[in-house]
C-alpha cells in the first residue's frame, strides 16, 4: 500500500483574516520502503504535508491514503491513536519534547501510551536505545542533562520504540554539527535498509539527500512541483539551479569539470570514483 | 484562542487609537472608580452613554464587546444561582421547586451584571485601541513619580513588554509540543485520570524547559547589548499629550464628579 | 598589539571539568577569524567569555589594550557586539525599529539621533523596508539581519557570531554570510565567527580549531586544512576540493591542495593541457 494524497488542500484559520492556504490540491504518491526527501523553501508546505500522515492535521479537502486507512476531509477519523503508532512523526528540534525523569522512561512513554505493558515498553525502549547508539549507561540518566545531540537521539528513540512502519522526520539534523548529522543520517539509512521502514525526511541539506535518499519530492507554494528519483534529480546542476537550490559539491564539481572539457560519466557518485576517472584522463593525456 | 477577544488590540484608525496611552489609562481608571460609586440606575445610564459613545468613536463593533462578555457568562449564571439561594429580602416573586426567588436577588444580580458590562466596555475602549507596547510606555510614565518610593517603574514596564513580546512565541511552542506528544500517542482531550496527569506533565515540563532556555538566551542578548537594570538609559519612544487627551481627562473627571453628586443625592 | 589577546583562558561550568582549558590566541584588528569544533568543544563558551557574559576562572582577555574585568565591562561592551544562534530569543523589541533602538537606549544615545542611526544600519543589512514589522512576520534570516543591525548600531570594533546561521534555512544562511562578508570588506570590522560552514571557513583570514576546550589548531584555512592527521583525529570535515585533491594525490596525480573547486579545476586543466 503506497502513501497517497488525493487532491488534498489544507487551509489554516479558514474564515478569519489570517486565512492561509498551506496546501493546494496536492495529489502525490510516496514510495513504500524507500527514503524520500521532501525539499522546498520555507513556507512551501513541507511540514503541513507531513503532519497529514499521522492525522495531526486533517485535510480541508481531498483525502490521504496511508497504510490501510483513508483520511477524508470532513470526517473525523476513528482510532487515530493506532495510526499514530504506525506512523512515527519526529518534529523539528524534538529534544524539546523530553519530560520524564530518566531516559528509559521517556523512551518507553510512547509504547506505553499505545497500551504496551510496563515490561514490554522497557524492552522496546532498550532496543530503540541500541538503534540510536545510546549505551545502557544512559538508561537512568535524566534526559534534560544530556548534550544537544544526545537529547535528540533520545527523542528519536522515543518514536522508534513505537516500532512504526513509516517514519517521518521534520529536519532531523537541524542545528547538529557535521559529525552529529552524519551519525543521524546513517541511522535512518540503516533503519530503512535493515528493517524496510518507509522513511520520509523533510530537509534543506542537499548533501544528505544525495548521499542517503532514494526519491525527492520538491514542494513549491503548497504544491508538489516535482517527484523523481535522486539520480535523475542530481543528474546535473540544472534542475537544482532552476529551483534555486545549491546542488551537492560533487555535482557542482562534475559540472565544472564538464564545462572545462573533461568527460565525467553519470554513474560516478562519490569522491573516489571521480578521482579514479580524473586520474585516468589526466594520465592518458600524458 | 481565536474566539478570545477580551483585552485584544484591534489595529484600526480612529481618534481614540491616536490618543496618548497615559490619558487613556487615567481615563479608564477614573471611569472604573465611577462605576463603583453607588449612583443608581441614572448614573449607570450616564456611564453607559459615555462608554458607548467612545466605542462608536473608536470604530469598534458592539459584537466585539459582547464576545468579550462570553467568558464571563458562566460566572454570572453561577452568581445568579448563589444570589437566589442566599438573598431573602424584598418581595417574593416566584417559586421554583423548593426555592423562593426574591426581588432583591434579581436586582442584586442585575446590578453586578450591569457593572461588569460597563467595566468590560470601558476596559475594551483602552485595550482594543492601544498597542501593547504603547500601553507599557504609558504605565512606565505613570509610575515614574512613584520611583521615589522605590517602585521600579521601568523594570515593571520592561517585564510587561517582554512578556507581551513572547506570548505569540510561547503559544506556538505550546502547540508544537502538543503535536509532538500527540505523535507519541498522548491524548490531550480524554483519558483516565492517570493518563490525563501524564498528558499534562508531558506538556508542562517541556514548556518550562524551553521557557527557561529562552529566558537565559534573552538575558544574554539583553546584557550583551548593554542592558543593566537600574542603570540610566534614554528612551526611543516619547509620548506627547495633545488637546484631545486633556479633553478626555476632563470629561472623565466630570463623570466621576457627577456620580459622586448623584450618590450624595440619593 | 593585536585587538584581541587571549592568554591561558580557563573556564568551568559549576562542578564540571574545564570547558575552556588554557586557551590562548590573538586576533589583529580587521581580521575575519572563524572558530570551528564540535558541539561541546568550548566554542560558544569562548564567545560568551569574550562578550563578558561569563566570568573567566583564570587567564586574561585583553581587548583593545584594556583588560576585560568587572570594572571595564561596561566600557568594553560597546566595543564588542555578539549575534547569537536563535533568531527569536534575541529579538527584544516589538518591531524591527524598537529592537534596533534597544541597544541605543541602553547606551544612552540621545533620542533625537536614534531615527537616523536606525535608518542607517537597517539599510546596511537590507531591512530598511521592514522597520515597522513585528518579529512574527519576519523570516529567520531577516530576524538575524535585524540582530546584526542592532549590534552594529552601537558602533562596535569587534563582531562575534555565535553560530548565527545554524538555525536558518539555506536562503537565510546565504543572506547572513553575505552580510558578514560585506561588513568585513567594507567596514574593516574585526569578525569572529563560530561556524560549522566549511565555505565560510575557507573564506576567512584565520581559523581557530577547538577540541575539548583546547586550541587544537590555528592558522590560515590552507594551513589548518593541511593538518590532515589532526583533523581526522578530531573528526572535522574538510572542503570537497581537498578531499578530491587528496584522492588524486593518492592515485599518483600530483595536484595542489586547493581550497576551492575553481582552484582545483584550474589545476586539473593545467595538467590536462600541459601533458
Amino acid at each position: 500500500m503506497p502513501i497517497a494524497f488525493e487532491h488534498v488542500s489544507h487551509i489554516y484559520n479558514d474564515g478569519t483574516p489570517y486565512r492561509h492556504v498551506a496546501l493546494e490540491d496536492v495529489s502525490l504518491e510516496l514510495a513504500e520502503g524507500k527514503i524520500t526527501a521532501i525539499i522546498g523553501q520555507t513556507g512551501s508546505g513541507k511540514s503541513t504535508l507531513v503532519q497529514h500522515l499521522n492525522a495531526l492535521l486533517l485535510p480541508s479537502a481531498g483525502k490521504v491514503l496511508i497504510l490501510d486507512r483513508t483520511i477524508e476531509a470532513g470526517s473525523q477519523p476513528k482510532q487515530l491513536k493506532s495510526l499514530r503508532g504506525q506512523v512515527g512523526l519526529v518534529f523539528q528540534f524534538p529534544e524539546y519534547q523530553l519530560f520524564e525523569e530518566t531516559v528509559l522512561k521517556d523512551i518507553a512513554f510512547g509504547p506505553k501510551n499505545f497500551g504496551v505493558s510496563e515490561e514490554d515498553a522497557a524492552k522496546k525502549a532498550r532496543t530503540a536505545m541500541q538503534m540510536v547508539g545510546l549505551g545502557p549507561e544512559f538508561e537512568e540518566r535524566s534526559p534534560l542533562e544530556l548534550s544537544g545531540g544526545q537529547k535528540r537521539r533520545v527523542a528519536i528513540a522515543g518514536i522508534l520504540a513505537m516500532d512504526p512502519a513509516v517514519l517521518v522526520l521534520d529536519e532531523p539534523t537541524a542545528g547538529l554539527d557535521p559529525q552529529g548529522t552524519e551519525q543521524m543520517m546513517s541511522l535512518f539509512h540503516r533503519l530503512n535498509r535493515e528493517s524496510g521502514k518507509t522513511i520520509l525526511i523533510v530537509t534543506h541539506d542537499m548533501e544528505q539527500v544525495y548521499r542517503y535518499c532514494d526519491e525527492v519530492v520538491v514542494m513549491e507554494q503548497g504544491k508538489p512541483k516535482l517527484r523523481t528519483d535522486v539520480q535523475t534529480f542530481f543528474h546535473d546542476s540544472s534542475l537544482c539551479r532552476e529551483l534555486n537550490i545549491l546542488p551537492p559539491a560533487l555535482i557542482r564539481m562534475k559540472d565544472m569539470l564538464r564545462e572545462n572539457g573533461f568527460t565525467v560519466s553519470d554513474e560516478i557518485s562519490d569522491v573516489n570514483g571521480l578521482a579514479k576517472e580524473l586520474a585516468r584522463q589526466v594520465k592518458r593525456h600524458g | 484562542m481565536g474566539n478570545f477577544t477580551l483585552g485584544r488590540y484591534l489595529p484600526l484608525d480612529s481618534p481614540i487609537h491616536r490618543m496618548d496611552p497615559r490619558a487613556k489609562i487615567m481615563g479608564m481608571l477614573l471611569m472604573l472608580i465611577a462605576i463603583f460609586i453607588p449612583s443608581g440606575w441614572i448614573g449607570y445610564g450616564i456611564i453607559f452613554v459615555c462608554a458607548a459613545g467612545t466605542i462608536l468613536l473608536a470604530k469598534l463593533q458592539f459584537g466585539f464587546i459582547l464576545k468579550s462578555m462570553r467568558p464571563m457568562m458562566i460566572m454570572m449564571i453561577f452568581l445568579f444561582i448563589i444570589n437566589c439561594l442566599v438573598i431573602h429580602t424584598g418581595e417574593p416573586l416566584f417559586v421554583i421547586g423548593p426555592v423562593v426567588i426574591y426581588k432583591d436577588a434579581i436586582l442584586q444580580t442585575l446590578y453586578i451584571v450591569v457593572r461588569l458590562l460597563l467595566m468590560i466596555m470601558i476596559t475594551t475602549c483602552l485595550t482594543a485601541t492601544t498597542k501593547p507596547l504603547d500601553m507599557t510606555l504609558g504605565i512606565e510614565d505613570l509610575l515614574k513619580p512613584f520611583e521615589k518610593i522605590h517602585v521600579p517603574a521601568h523594570e515593571i514596564a520592561m517585564l510587561i513588554s517582554i512578556a507581551l513580546r513572547f506570548i505569540p512565541d510561547l503559544i506556538d511552542e505550546t502547540q508544537r509540543i502538543i503535536k509532538a506528544q500527540e505523535s507519541r500517542g498522548v491524548d490531550m482531550k480524554e483519558g483516565k485520570m492517570q493518563e490525563r496527569i501524564m498528558a499534562i506533565l508531558s506538556l508542562i515540563v517541556p514548556l518550562f524547559v524551553s521557557a527557561f532556555q529562552r529566558a537565559e538566551d534573552l538575558a544574554n542578548a539583553m546584557e550583551a547589548r548593554g542592558y543593566a537594570p537600574g542603570e540610566k538609559r534614554t528612551r526611543y519612544k516619547v509620548l506627547k499629550m495633545a488637546g484631545r487627551d486633556y479633553t478626555l481627562l476632563l470629561c472623565c473627571t466630570a463623570v466621576l464628579a457627577g456620580m459622586i453628586w448623584l450618590s450624595r443625592m440619593s | 598589539m593585536a585587538l584581541i589577546e587571549v592568554k591561558d583562558l580557563c573556564f568551568a561550568y559549576e562542578g564540571d571539568n574545564l570547558a575552556v582549558d588554557h586557551v590562548s590566541f590573538s586576533v589583529p584588528e580587521g581580521q575575519y577569524v572563524t572558530i570551528i569544533g564540535h558541539n561541546g568543544s568550548g566554542k560558544s563558551t569562548v564567545a560568551k567569555l569574550l562578550a563578558g557574559l561569563l566570568e573567566k576562572k583564570s587567564g586574561s582577555i585583553v581587548i583593545d589594550g584594556l583588560e576585560l574585568n568587572q570594572k571595564n565591562l561596561h566600557q568594553l561592551r560597546s566595543r564588542i557586539g555578539i549575534v547569537f544562534q536563535n533568531p527569536d530569543n534575541q529579538f527584544i523589541g516589538s518591531t524591527v525599529r524598537d529592537d534596533i533602538a534597544f541597544g541605543l537606549e541602553n547606551h544612552c544615545v540621545p533620542q533625537e539621533q536614534m531615527d537616523d542611526i536606525i535608518s542607517e544600519f537597517s539599510t546596511r543589512v537590507g531591512m530598511s523596508e521592514f522597520l515597522d514589522k513585528e518579529p512574527t512576520h519576519l523570516s529567520g534570516g531577516q530576524k538575524q539581519r535585524v540582530a546584526i543591525a542592532g549590534v552594529l548600531a552601537m558602533a562596535p570594533k569587534i563582531l562575534i557570531f555565535d553560530e548565527a546561521t545554524s538555525m536558518l534555512d539555506p536562503q537565510g544562511k546565504d543572506e547572513i554570510k553575505r552580510v558578514i562578508m560585506d561588513l568585513h570588506r567594507k567596514s574593516g570590522l574585526t569578525i569572529l565567527s563560530i561556524t560549522h560552514d566549511i565555505d565560510e571557513v575557507t573564506s576567512s583570514d584565520n581559523v581557530l580549531v577547538l577540541a575539548e576546550g583546547k586550541v587544537a589548531l590555528t592558522g590560515t584555512p590552507a594551513e589548518v586544512f593541511s593538518q590532515e592527521k589532526m583533523l581526522k583525529k578530531i573528526r572535522l570535515d574538510i572542503p570537497f576540493s581537498l578531499k578530491l585533491a587528496d584522492e588524486l594525490n593518492k592515485r599518483g596525480v600530483s595536484v595542489n591542495r586547493e581550497l576551492t573547486m575553481e582552484g582545483l579545476v584550474k589545476e586539473l586543466c593545467r595538467l590536462h593541457s600541459n601533458m
